[in-house]
């Protein structure tokens, strides 16, 4: 059995850390964070220097004033807080890639087996926290076994750190003391059970289960064995660690985009290393670059087969780019942390098999190379095939998919193309049909000559009517459309149509132009 | 004048021979075979303009048929790119019509470009490339395609051995003015089509129908016989004018009447052009484009009607 270790973070002065970041607030001052709850200003987050003057969560905001006139007031702002604490959770991936949100202010982060790359845990835990300290965030850093010791252990324990393995002996001097709201219970099961005298996890550590369970239900007892590490817990990370990832730190931060990209470069050829042993090539990459400060950028690239060539590697990157609708990089105070990482890996064709279609792959190759690079400066969305679908209302017919999805997916034998019996459609169709005066013979007949873009066109040949009405059961009351195909005495032709029946729908019936026919 | 001209068409030819085979040329349609020296160079640039403002979906259709039939000489994707602005002025390409035109939808790329340089990046990434049986390319705007644009496009189509059309939808009028290294320039407008006779009131209009015009075909790469006809002659020159029954390779190959206007219809279901100049004439048998792999045959009585 591996050992794990999981660090909960806990930020308790989220709030108010959140609104000094800002600026604009004396650094002497006190600060409290307020909401409103059941119509009354409480406060919600105070800080280091509000918790010494002795105001507490929950205080009224009159009362705190008159007791300290000099305390400053901020607004709570639940959405920034929790955005601010993504922000953090995607920093942490620098320790390690399995972070996780815990909660509205608290990280979760799985540091099993990485420890060591920061010269301990110990040491592990002080840099994190100095790190952080300077943004200006205060934290409390719990270690333990399993995420939920470490959860209880950040905040109501003196005591942060959990030895593994956990003897019984430790346990009982880390947990028994501790109150039973460490084991994370609704706070009414916690006043249940104080009313029957169970107040500190020792109370019913030491009972039989059963009672406790017939009693409160079962999630006490479960939280418990959980906190001895007696059932397996894992934590939801926000990403999905990578396969293979190359990443360099920088003891001075660098800041030129010319050293970033020298750096990307060496990655490149470290990421490629590691996808060459076991043969396999990188479909998605992604380049997370961490900034002194707290920032953190990452761009995502696609590949349409399995890359495993640093140049091409880079040059997809360098593409994004130079693309216009990609930020260029800010690298701000400087980046300390440069990682590559292979999100998605895929086996290389074997070579067999590409020896006999050479031809083809190195087609179809040249080919997944251009598309990435029409992707990497249009956007995937720019690229695109069509394919034919059985509706009636003409702008339904054709869907388009990226044409990223690859051919392989597409080799299915297209249906054979009745050109005869299908009615004529448009080489060119309006996404909005354009409103022409049109005049007929008959209001419910073909039009003999119309005006489009102020050019009067004489109908010499028509075709028509072609009648289109709308799913009624979807698009209810939708006027019906009569479909005409004109040619003008220049030799132009024109799809046309009629909006609304004659008499029935509408008295004046409306004319456009939907399509162009080559 | 026509010496210069010579002279600068054999050092063009000499400085861009490439020492690998020669271009491949697709005929299409018997009254441009001749003066193209067999058909559409197939690792060339070739232009297309409108005639007239509202001829632009005609040289898309001329366009798209010439693609249809590189696409069936090839069996690969095709790329078509467009300048977005194109597709909101004069719509979007159609998937159902594309098909009802002879094209096979699974084979052909959609790219939307936002601007004309982006659109041409983009064209001579794909002819580097070379896995695309043809490029179709629209652009709307001409403020950013020049001689050296168009050089570009030319060389690439010439490394990636891949053929470039390339539709100039604002250019109509100017087809004549314009200077590119494009080899050949068509400018199409509509044409009437073949109606058949309804029952009762008007007509029933045709398939796809356009009048093409060659206004320029460079032949300095077909051979160390041939000059360049380039430039078109401003008064028509009736000197040039292709004589009926002139056998002698040379002579045709030389002579091409920029002037004159040929009336094509389009055949998806077999993909071929059919000269409807020579149906009015009467001459209906060899009207036909030639089936691909056929060799060049007389050139066909030509006393067309000039425009």
């Amino acid at each position: 059995l591996t050992t794990r270790r999981f660090l909960s973070l806990w930020l308790p002065r989220l709030a108010t850390d959140r609104a000094r970041r800002l600026g604009g607030v004396d650094k002497r001052a006190p600060l409290a964070a307020v909401a409103k709850i059941d119509n009354a200003q409480r406060l919600v987050c105070v800080d280091a220097q509000a918790a010494q003057l002795g105001l507490s969560l929950g205080l009224s905001l009159p009362d705190a004033r008159a007791r300290f006139p000099a305390l400053i007031v901020a607004e709570a702002e639940p959405a920034e807080e929790a955005q601010l604490l993504t922000r953090l959770c995607d920093w942490c991936s620098r320790y390690t890639p399995l972070a996780a949100l815990d909660g509205r202010d608290g990280l979760m982060l799985d540091i099993s087996g990485v420890a060591h790359l920061f010269e301990g845990e110990a040491a592990l835990i002080e840099d994190c926290r100095a790190r952080l300290s300077a943004q200006g965030i205060s934290v409390v850093i719990g270690a333990a076994g399993n995420p939920r010791a470490a959860w209880a252990l950040a905040r109501f324990s003196r005591m942060r750190t959990a030895p593994e393995p956990l003897s019984d002996k430790a346990f009982v001097k880390l947990f028994h003391d501790l109150p039973l709201a460490a084991l994370g219970l609704d706070e009414k099961i916690v006043a249940d059970m104080a009313r029957a005298g169970l107040r500190r996890i020792g109370d019913i550590a030491w009972r039989p289960r059963a009672p406790i369970t017939a009693r409160f239900g079962a999630v006490p007892m479960a939280r418990l064995d959980a906190l001895k590490g007696l059932e397996r817990s894992s934590i939801a990370p926000r990403f999905r660690p990578p396969d293979f990832c190359a990443e360099r730190q920088f003891a001075s931060p660098i800041q030129t985009v010319e050293a970033i990209e020298v750096q990307l470069r060496k990655l490149a050829d470290d990421l490629v290393v590691l996808l060459e042993r076991q043969a396999k090539g990188a479909r998605r990459i992604e380049l997370s670059l961490y900034r002194v400060d707290g920032a953190m950028r990452r761009i995502r690239i696609g590949a349409s087969r399995p890359l495993n060539e640093a140049r091409a590697i880079v040059r997809l990157i360098a593409e994004r780019l130079a693309s216009p609708n990609e930020d260029v990089i800010d690298a701000g105070y400087g980046v300390d942390l440069m990682r590559l990482a292979c999100l998605t890996a895929e086996p290389l064709a074997p070579s067999e098999a590409e020896l006999e279609r050479a031809h083809e792959a190195e087609r179809a190759r040249s080919l997944a190379e251009l598309f990435d690079r029409l992707f990497a400066r249009l956007g995937a969305r720019a690229v695109t095939r069509r394919e034919l679908i059985d509706a009636h209302l003409p702008e339904q017919a054709e869907a388009a998919t990226p044409a990223a999805l690859g051919e392989a997916r597409r080799r299915g034998a297209e249906p054979p193309a009745i050109i005869e019996a299908a009615p004529a459609r448009p080489l060119r169709l309006f996404a909005r049909p354009e409103p022409i005066e049109a005049l007929a013979e008959v209001p419910d007949g073909p039009p003999l000559r119309f005006r489009w873009r102020r050019v009067l066109h004489d109908v010499t040949a028509i075709e028509g009517p072609e009648r289109i009405v709308a799913a009624w059961w979807r698009h209810a009351g939708a006027p019906t459309r009569d479909y005409f195909r004109a040619e003008d005495s220049e030799g132009r032709r024109f799809w046309l149509y009629r909006e609304g029946l004659w008499g029935r729908e509408t008295m004046r019936p409306k004319w456009f132009v939907h399509g162009l026919f080559g | 004048m026509a010496r210069l001209r010579r002279a600068i068409a054999e050092i063009e030819a000499e400085a861009s021979r490439p020492s690998e085979r020669p271009a491949r040329r697709l005929p299409f349609a018997r009254a441009f075979d001749s003066a193209l020296g067999g058909g559409l160079a197939d690792d060339a640039l070739h232009e297309i303009a409108p005639a007239r403002p509202q001829d632009g979906a005609a040289a898309m259709g001329f366009a798209l048929a010439l693609a249809a039939r590189f696409i069936n000489h090839r069996p690969a994707s095709a790329l078509i790119i467009g300048e977005g602005f194109a597709a909101e002025e004069s719509g979007a390409l159609y998937g159902p019509g594309l098909v009802a035109h002879g094209l096979t939808l699974s084979r052909l790329v959609f790219v939307r470009a936002p601007d004309a340089a982006l659109a041409l990046w983009a064209m001579e990434e794909a002819l580097k490339c070379g896995a695309p049986a043809v490029v179709v390319g629209e652009i709307w705007s001409l403020k950013g395609y020049s001689l050296v644009a168009s050089r570009r496009l030319l060389l690439a189509a010439r490394k990636g051995r891949t053929p470039a059309l390339l539709i100039l939808a604002s250019a109509y009028g100017q087809a004549e003015r314009l200077s590119s290294a494009a080899e050949t320039r068509f400018e199409i407008a509509a044409a009437p089509s073949a109606a058949t006779p309804a029952a009762a009131g008007l007509d029933l209009p045709g398939p796809f129908a356009c009048g093409a015009r060659l206004i320029k075909a460079r032949l300095a790469r077909a051979g160390p016989f041939v000059d360049a006809v380039d430039s078109p002659s401003k008064d028509g020159r009736p000197s040039e004018r292709p004589m009926d029954g002139v056998h002698d390779q040379r002579s045709r190959l030389q002579t091409h009447d920029p002037g004159r206007v040929i009336r094509l219809e389009w055949r998806s279901q077999d993909m071929t052009f059919k000269d409807m100049t020579f149906k009015d004439m009467g001459v209906d048998d060899q009207a036909i484009s030639l089936p691909l792999a056929a060799a060049s045959g007389d050139r066909p009585r030509a006393a067309a009607g000039r425009r």
